[in-house]
C-alpha cells in the first residue's frame, strides 16, 4: 500500500473519530483515562469516588474525566484529593455543588492512605524556571533560566518530599556558578479540618531562601470570602562549586490577606499586607482572573521601599503527559508562574516561593470557578 | 462552521499526497475546527485598523499576540532614524476590560545598547457603551501613566458602529479623538522606586512622533470574518491596508502609511475560556 493512501486513510479516521469513540473504543478510552488518576477508592455502597489527579491544574478536568471513565453510573459524589487530603465533596448536576467533607469521609480516606502506601505513581515532571531584570542599558536583559526535573515522594497522608535536579541555562543576574545542582528540596505537609487548610513547608525553597514557611487559609468551596495567614523564617542559600553556602535564618516573612470572589465579573479581589523579605513592609491589591488553563492577575503595591504595579500569570506547559504507565509517569509541569513588576532592583515587596501557594491552590477548587467554565 | 468541510478535506488530502508524511497536517486540521475570534489589530496590538484602535466589543477571554513592523519615517521612538518592531499581547480580562502589553524595539540600532530591551507599555481599554441597534460602542483607552520614557502611548476616546452590507459584507466605522497630552513620570531608572510619584502632563508634539494626537477615524470593510480592507485617518496621515484571516485564528495584515511606506504584521488569537476538545464531550450532562 502506498504511504499516501495509508495517510489519507488516517485523515479519514481522524475526521470520523467521534463516531468510533461512541462504540467499541469507549472501553479503552475509559481505561486510559483511569490511568490518569492515583489513589482511587471506589465506594459503590455510598455512591462515592475518592481520587487524586496531578496531571492538570484545573480540577474540572479531573472531575469530568472521572465521570467519563466510570462505568458505574451510581457514583454521584466526587472527592478529589490533594496530597492525600480530600479537598471537598462535589456533586455534578447541572451545577456543580460542593460540601465540606464529613469526618467519616476523611476517616475512609485516612485508612486507605495508610493501607496502600504504593497507591501513587512515580511522577516526574519538567519545570522551567525564569527570572529576569529588564532595562539596564549596559546589559538589557539579565536573566536566570533553568530547567528542573522534579518529583515527589509521598511519606504519609498529606506529607510530601519534593526533590529534583536543576539544569542551569543562563545566569547573569547573580554570581552563583552555573552548575547542575539539586532543585529546591523541601517537605510539605498539607492538612485540612472543616473549612481550614494548612500548608507547612521546610527545606530549600525557590528564590534562594531556605527555612520554614506555614500558610493557613479559611475557606470552603462555595463561599466568596476567604482569608489567610502566612509566616516564614528563612535565610539565603546558594550552591557554590565547593559546597552549599547559607546565611543565618534572618528573614521574617509575615502576611495576612482577605479575598473576595465576585461572580460578575468573574474575578477574585485580594488585599494582603504585612512584612516581605528584606524587612520591607506594606500592602498589596491583586485582581485575579481564572481562565480554563491560565490564571492572570494584575496588582499594585505600596511598601516602605516604594510603590509598584505589574501582572502575573500561571500556565501549564504543554503538552502535559509525555509517558504514562501504571507505575510511573513523565510529564511537563501543570503550573509555570511568572510575575512582571514595573520597577526593578528596589526590593519592593519581594517574596520566595515554596511548591504551591495555598490560596492559589484552593481557589482552583471553588465551585464558582468550576461552574463558570461550563457556561457555553 | 462556515467552511465547506468537503472542500477542506479534499484540500488537505491533496497537500498530503504531494508532501508525504506532512507532520503538520493534524495541527492544520485542529486549527480549522476552532471557533473564530476577531483579531484584526492595530500597530500596538489592540483591536482596530492600522494606527487607529476601534471600540469593537471583544469576547471575555479573548487573547491575542503578535508583532507589527513600523517603518522608519513614521518611527515612534527615533523618528526617521530607526524602524521598529512592536510585540504585543492583548487580553479581554473581564467583560468590557482589555489589557494590552506591548514592547517597542527599534531596528538597526546605531549605538550599542541604545535599544535596551525596548519600551514596555501597559494599556487599558474600557468599553463604556456596548453597540446596539442605533448606538455605537464607545471605549476609552488609557496608557498606564507610570512609564518613564514611552513613545507609543494611546489615550483616546473612540466609537465604533458596524453596518451589515448584504449577507456577507460589513462596514465598521470608527471615529474618535486622541489626546494631545500624555502622562510621563518625571524620573529615571536609578531612582525608579515609586511608580505613582511625579506624574506630569506632557504635550505629544514634543515627542519624536505625535501618535494619535487629535481627531482619528476609519473604516474596516470586511468579508465575514475572513478578511477586509482598512482606511483610516490617524490624526496626521491617511493610511490604507488589508488583512486576511487564516484558519480562523491567524491574522496577516499590511498597510501603506501616507501612501509612502509600508507597515505589516501578524497576530494569533484564541479564547482562554474555551474548554479543551476532549472535555467538551465530557461536560455534557448525563
Amino acid at each position: 500500500m502506498k504511504i499516501s493512501n495509508l495517510l489519507s486513510g488516517i485523515v479519514l479516521m481522524f475526521l470520523t473519530f467521534p463516531a468510533f469513540a461512541q462504540t467499541e473504543d469507549m472501553e479503552s478510552i475509559r481505561k486510559s483515562l483511569w490511568l490518569n488518576y492515583e489513589n482511587t477508592t471506589l465506594d459503590p455502597a455510598n455512591g462515592k469516588i475518592y481520587y487524586e489527579q496531578r496531571l492538570d491544574r484545573n480540577p474540572l478536568y479531573g472531575l469530568l474525566e472521572m465521570r467519563k471513565s466510570l462505568a458505574d453510573t451510581n457514583i454521584h459524589e466526587y472527592l478529589p484529593i490533594f496530597q492525600g487530603i480530600i479537598m471537598a465533596n462535589y456533586k455534578l448536576g447541572p451545577q456543580i455543588t460542593a460540601t465540606v467533607p464529613t469526618p467519616e469521609e476523611r476517616k475512609v480516606q485516612r485508612l486507605k492512605f495508610l493501607a496502600h502506601p504504593d497507591r501513587y505513581k512515580f511522577d516526574f515532571w519538567i519545570q522551567p524556571l525564569f527570572s529576569a531584570i529588564f532595562g539596564y542599558r549596559q546589559q538589557t536583559l539579565q536573566s536566570n533560566t533553568s530547567v528542573l526535573l522534579q518529583t515527589q515522594f509521598y511519606l504519609w497522608q498529606g506529607m510530601v518530599l519534593n526533590a529534583g535536579i536543576l539544569f542551569p541555562i543562563t545566569n547573569d543576574m547573580d554570581n552563583n556558578p552555573k552548575i547542575i545542582r539539586p532543585a529546591p528540596v523541601f517537605l510539605n505537609q498539607f492538612f485540612a479540618f472543616g473549612k481550614n487548610f494548612i500548608s507547612a513547608s521546610a527545606g530549600t525553597f525557590y528564590n534562594d531562601q531556605y527555612g520554614v514557611n506555614v500558610q493557613y487559609r479559611h475557606t470552603d468551596m462555595t463561599n466568596p470570602w476567604s482569608y489567610g495567614l502566612e509566616a516564614g523564617l528563612t535565610g539565603r542559600y546558594y550552591y557554590a562549586k565547593d559546597g552549599v553556602y547559607s546565611s543565618s535564618l534572618n528573614q521574617v516573612f509575615l502576611q495576612a490577606d482577605v479575598a473576595y470572589r465576585l461572580n460578575r465579573p468573574d474575578v477574585t479581589l485580594k488585599l494582603s499586607g504585612g512584612q516581605y523579605l528584606w524587612k520591607d513592609r506594606g500592602a498589596r491589591v491583586d485582581l485575579i482572573r481564572q481562565f480554563t488553563n491560565v490564571e492572570i492577575g494584575v496588582y499594585a503595591m505600596k511598601t516602605t521601599n516604594g510603590a509598584t504595579a505589574g501582572f502575573n500569570f500561571a500556565i501549564p506547559i504543554p503538552p502535559g503527559k509525555l509517558l504514562q504507565g501504571r507505575n510511573a509517569r513523565l510529564r511537563t509541569t501543570d503550573q509555570f508562574r511568572w510575575e512582571y513588576s514595573y520597577t526593578r532592583g528596589f526590593k519592593i515587596g519581594e517574596r520566595y516561593r515554596t511548591g504551591y501557594q495555598l490560596d492559589q491552590k484552593l481557589r482552583q477548587y471553588h465551585t464558582t470557578y468550576l461552574n463558570s467554565q461550563r457556561g457555553d | 462552521m462556515n467552511i465547506n468541510l468537503a472542500d477542506l478535506f479534499l484540500f488537505s488530502v491533496r497537500i498530503f499526497i504531494k508532501k508525504k508524511g506532512n507532520i503538520l497536517l493534524p495541527f492544520f486540521l485542529m486549527l480549522c475546527f476552532q471557533i473564530s475570534v476577531n483579531a484584526q489589530s492595530n500597530i500596538s496590538g489592540k483591536p482596530g485598523l492600522i494606527y487607529v484602535p476601534s471600540a469593537t466589543e471583544t469576547k471575555e477571554g479573548t487573547f491575542s499576540f503578535g508583532v507589527n513592523y513600523n517603518p522608519i519615517d513614521y518611527g515612534f521612538r527615533f523618528n526617521k532614524k530607526n524602524s521598529e518592531n512592536i510585540y504585543f499581547i492583548n487580553l479581554t480580562l473581564i467583560p468590557r476590560l482589555e489589557i494590552n502589553v506591548n514592547l517597542l524595539r527599534i531596528n538597526n540600532e546605531k549605538i550599542k545598547g541604545q535599544k535596551g530591551i525596548g519600551d514596555r507599555q501597559i494599556d487599558i481599554k474600557y468599553l463604556i457603551l456596548k453597540e446596539k441597534k442605533y448606538q455605537p460602542s464607545l471605549a476609552l483607552i488609557i496608557s498606564a501613566p507610570f512609564g518613564i520614557d514611552n513613545s507609543l502611548t494611546t489615550n483616546a476616546l473612540i466609537a465604533t458602529k458596524s453596518f451589515k452590507l448584504g449577507t456577507t459584507f460589513s462596514a465598521d466605522f470608527t471615529a474618535g479623538i486622541g489626546s494631545p497630552y500624555y502622562i510621563q513620570r518625571d524620573d529615571n531608572e536609578k531612582s525608579n522606586y515609586n511608580i505613582f510619584q511625579d506624574l506630569k502632563f506632557r504635550k505629544k508634539k514634543e515627542l519624536a512622533y505625535a501618535y494619535l494626537s487629535g481627531t482619528i477615524g476609519g473604516l474596516n470593510l470586511h468579508y465575514g470574518q475572513k478578511g477586509g480592507l482598512l482606511f483610516e485617518w490617524d490624526s496626521k496621515h491617511f493610511n490604507v491596508g488589508a488583512y486576511g484571516k487564516l484558519f480562523k485564528k491567524w491574522t496577516v495584515q499590511a498597510g501603506i502609511l501616507n501612501f509612502d511606506q509600508v507597515t505589516f504584521g501578524t497576530s494569533y488569537a484564541l479564547n482562554l475560556k474555551t474548554l479543551p476538545k476532549r472535555l467538551k464531550k465530557a461536560n455534557e450532562n448525563q
